[in-house]
């Protein structure tokens, strides 16, 4: 091998209108090796990635790739290098095909200068397949489930044969089998000397996969090192100073009355035939695999799909909701999945975007009270730990998680009787996660009727009292909380076993 | 938070360099007017008279007050195309009601009318039709106009109620009335977008529909509302526009308002796409236009040339706004 790492970043410093992000930051990453990038929310992860893709430039420091001084002036210099980006948020463009955003920006011509869309299809459809993913290379992106999305944004970074891929989060919308599938590519990569950094949240994952490790923490490298050497409890105590339980949460209160009724709902070719309550104080688990249909559901519940049979009791009254305000005024709330198409509004402050479904509570007299606002902002930021410097800049300017945990107050000061979470944790650190089960718990215990979507089988098991499993559109097995076990969830969201065996 | 920031972090020298990106980001549109305005005091004397300045002002009123709402409609994601016709049309309408009537509240309050229903009908298009704001406000605009030039003949129409006119020509200590409007207006419209949950909901549907939408926001009401307000202001124009000569013309009264208003919202700022932009980036805007055309006045510049100047102005705007 080389004297000199593959890439090396020597003192990255790196500040946002004056406040520093980066101070002083190493990172040096091998050929063939899968090198984990740790740290809470808002550590400065994401940033030192978008200076090495070209996004951002350093205020100091210097970039070394194979031992020379490079300076990477914008992504297309990055891109020259042999260094592919998947963002932490997915860019898809929705109008656009599979194969078009694919091969966006560097589409295969024909001898005569013709878009060649037979071998844009058929490389598509060949990288997806690796991933064990089959959908028609010509589909429009806007109908796809979120977790193909991410698929297909991991698939792009794989086309252009890079040298270094950076992975931003890529697991936030996928289920676990779609996960070791990736890892299995991560690791035939790896064999060929393909060099990946890899951000994530979820330790477990971080474990199977990476080679060594590195931690951030307020913009400070904490420690680098290989992994086979680190247990997680101590990986954990680097990023957030302490220690975290991952065991089930113990629940010890009384249901009250039905809250939420759903009888028969059916709508073609997303769900059928679903029956499902919810009590007061019960916290109610969806999960099962990409395609399950539970996303559309709920997005049916909530009044923003509107195309569905059967009916919805809330607190015992028959209820026809056919937009979202309605099931608001129903009692109902939704923080959906995929924030940065569903629920961030990018050119609002993130104060603002907290306030956005409440308004009424800021409110004198038809006029907004800035200081209520601003307030009742900082009682959140207290409470779910939100790292922003001022809650007057655009909630874009903030990490990944933050925004997360920024909807996720937005709902919470809606103080809806029924709160349904669609993957509430997308993106948030581990230290993060415990403070807002916690929350949710806590709306519990006050009698708030509580669903948590999820593709991840121990997420729910952590904290529902019961769990449904779906499949293809149809509930095809319900446990409780404590007799559920990963594998045999799996066993019925993959569709091995099927209805009737288990539900009764 | 500037203060805090400083409290907490020193401010070296890339933070003063990006301090001062950030003051030329959010405030360019003011900037500009200031360079604009020293320029145009240093080349011509006559422009800084008390009475010529007054006389922008009231120039400007007019538009202003449509551009006022043309911003609200940007901020939204559309576009109106239909200002100037609905204008003629209101004016038509409440001329012939102020004459069958006598009575100058009636006539008032027939433009407010019919304006704020052409804006209704321009809402139900693009909220419930889901039709492009372009294409619905361009019907919209042939159609409002046809109905004017059919109502008055071709021709235009006059006032028979006297004091009608005093709307337009009276003033207050120094200024016309229909400056007052046009600030009164412009506080009212601020007052909207930034105090109340309509201008909120605005800026949000203009940036993400969908989130908008999700946050259990009523979309399609805001949208109706926004055109409805723009109409309504159209219908506040097209009085003040009737007033000043007390007549107006079904075939050339306001035509191309709808460029000047557009173009003085972006000037001053407001993205195209919607999410983004200020009432008072507007203000500042229209006011640029105003001692342009102006100062092209005051020096004698062909009027078949000022068109080419307004032009060369807006894409210079559009082109600042794309670098950030
Ligand atoms: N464009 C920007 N302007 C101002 N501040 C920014 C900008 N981008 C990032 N920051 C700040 O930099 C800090 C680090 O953000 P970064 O996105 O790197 O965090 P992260 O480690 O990726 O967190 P997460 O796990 O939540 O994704 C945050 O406090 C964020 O608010
Ligand atoms: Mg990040």
């Amino acid at each position: 091998m080389e004297m000199h790492p593959f890439v090396a970043m020597n003192g990255i410093e790196k500040s946002f209108n004056g406040v520093p992000v980066l101070k002083k930051v190493t990172l040096e990453v091998e050929r063939g090796e899968i090198h984990a990038l740790l740290g809470e929310n808002g550590a400065g992860k994401s940033t030192l990635m978008n200076i090495l893709g070209g996004v951002h430039q350093p205020d100091s420091g210097q970039i070394l790739i194979g031992g020379e001084e490079i300076k990477l002036a914008n992504p297309h210099v990055s891109q020259a290098q042999g260094i592919s980006f998947i963002h932490q948020e997915l860019n898809m463009v929705g109008d656009l095909r599979v194969y078009e955003n694919m091969f966006l920006g560097s589409e295969i011509r024909t001898r005569f200068g013709f878009l060649n869309v037979e071998e844009m299809c058929r490389q598509t459809h060949e990288i997806l397949a690796q991933l064990g993913v089959s959908i028609d290379p010509k589909e429009y992106v806007r109908n796809l489930a979120t977790s193909y999305k991410q698929l297909i944004e991991i698939s792009k970074a794989l086309l252009h044969k890079s040298q270094l891929i950076i992975m931003d989060e890529p697991t936030t919308s996928l289920a676990e089998h779609e996960v070791s599938r990736l890892f299995i590519l991560m690791k035939n990569l790896k064999k060929s000397g393909v060099s990946i950094i890899y951000i994530s949240h979820k330790l477990k994952e971080i474990q199977e996969v990476c080679d060594r490790y590195t931690v951030l923490r307020d913009g400070q490298l904490v420690k680098t090192d290989i992994m086979q050497n680190e247990n997680l409890e101590v990986i954990t105590k680097l990023m957030v100073g302490k220690s975290i339980s991952q065991d089930r949460y113990v629940h010890e209160h009384e249901f009250g009355e039905l809250a939420l009724e759903v009888q028969g709902l059916t709508s073609t070719g997303l769900f059928k035939h679903i029956d499902f309550t919810v009590r007061q104080g019960e916290i109610v688990g969806f999960t099962g695999l990409a395609g399950d249909g539970r996303t559309e559901l709920f997005e049916s519940l909530f009044g923003y799909r509107k195309k569905y049979t059967g009916t919805v009791k809330v607190k015992g009254k028959p209820v026809h909701i056919t937009h979202p305000r309605k099931a608001l005024q129903a009692g109902m709330g939704y923080v959906p999945k995929d924030r940065k198409e569903n629920a961030i509004i990018k050119d609002l402050s993130v104060i603002h975007n907290m306030s956005l479904s409440s308004m009424g509570n800021f409110e004198r007299m038809g006029f907004i009270q800035d200081k209520k606002e601003q307030e009742q902002f900082n009682t959140y930021k207290k409470a779910l730990n939100i790292k922003v410097h001022n809650p007057r800049i655009t909630i874009d300017k903030l990490s990944g998680g933050n925004q997360q945990k920024v909807i996720i107050a937005k709902w919470l000061e809606a103080e809806t009787d029924i709160l349904i979470f669609d993957n509430p944790t997308q993106g948030i650190d581990v230290g993060a996660k415990q403070e807002i089960y916690q929350q949710i718990l806590t709306l519990a215990k006050l009698g708030k009727a509580i669903i948590i979507l999820s593709s991840e089988a121990p997420e729910v098991m952590r904290i529902c009292h019961s769990i449904h499993v779906m499949y293809h559109g149809e509930i095809t097995a319900r446990f409780t909380g404590d007799e559920a076990s990963e594998e045999e969830i799996m066993h019925y969201a993959t569709g091995a076993k099927r209805e009737g065996e288990k539900i009764g | 938070m500037a203060n805090i920031d400083t409290k907490e972090y020193s401010p070296e020298s890339p933070s003063v360099k990006s301090r001062l990106t950030w003051l030329w980001s959010e405030y360019s549109v003011i900037i500009a007017f200031v360079i604009i305005y020293i320029g145009a005091s240093a080349m011509n004397p006559r422009f800084l008279d008390i009475n010529n300045q007054l006389n922008i002002l009231m120039q400007v009123s007019i538009i202003g007050i449509i551009a006022l709402g043309m911003t609200v409609v940007m901020l939204s994601g559309g576009i109106d195309l239909s200002v100037g016709s609905v204008l003629a049309l209101a004016g038509v309408i409440s001329v012939l009601a102020l004459n069958a009537s006598g009575s100058i509240l009636v006539g008032v309050f027939t433009a407010l009318l019919v304006g704020s229903f052409a804006g209704f009908l321009n809402g139900l298009m693009v909220a419930k039709g889901r039709i492009a704001s372009f294409i619905a406000t361009l019907g919209m605009m042939a159609g409002a106009r046809s109905i004017a030039l059919y109502i008055a003949e071709g021709g235009s129409v006059s006032g028979e109620v006297s004091g009608f006119t005093a709307i337009a020509n009276n003033n207050l200590w120094i200024f016309d009335f229909p400056v007052i409007i046009f600030f009164v207006m412009a506080v009212l419209i601020y007052v909207l977008m930034h105090k109340t949950r309509f201008g909120r909901y605005v800026y949000a549907l203009g940036s993400n529909e969908k989130a908008a939408m999700l946050s259990a926001i009523r979309v399609d009401r805001i949208k109706i509302g926004v055109y409805t307000l723009i109409g309504t202001l159209v219908g506040i124009a097209a009085v003040i526009e009737t007033s000043r000569l007390n007549s107006i013309s079904s075939s050339s009264s306001g035509s191309q308002y709808e460029l000047d208003a557009i173009a003085a919202v972006i000037i001053g700022g407001t993205r195209m796409t919607g999410g983004r932009g200020k009432i008072i980036g507007t203000i500042f805007g229209i006011l640029i236009l105003g001692i342009l055309n102006n100062m092209m006045n005051l020096m004698n510049v062909s009027p078949h040339l000022q068109g080419f100047v307004k032009g060369l102005i807006i894409i210079i705007a559009v082109v600042f706004q794309k670098r950030e």
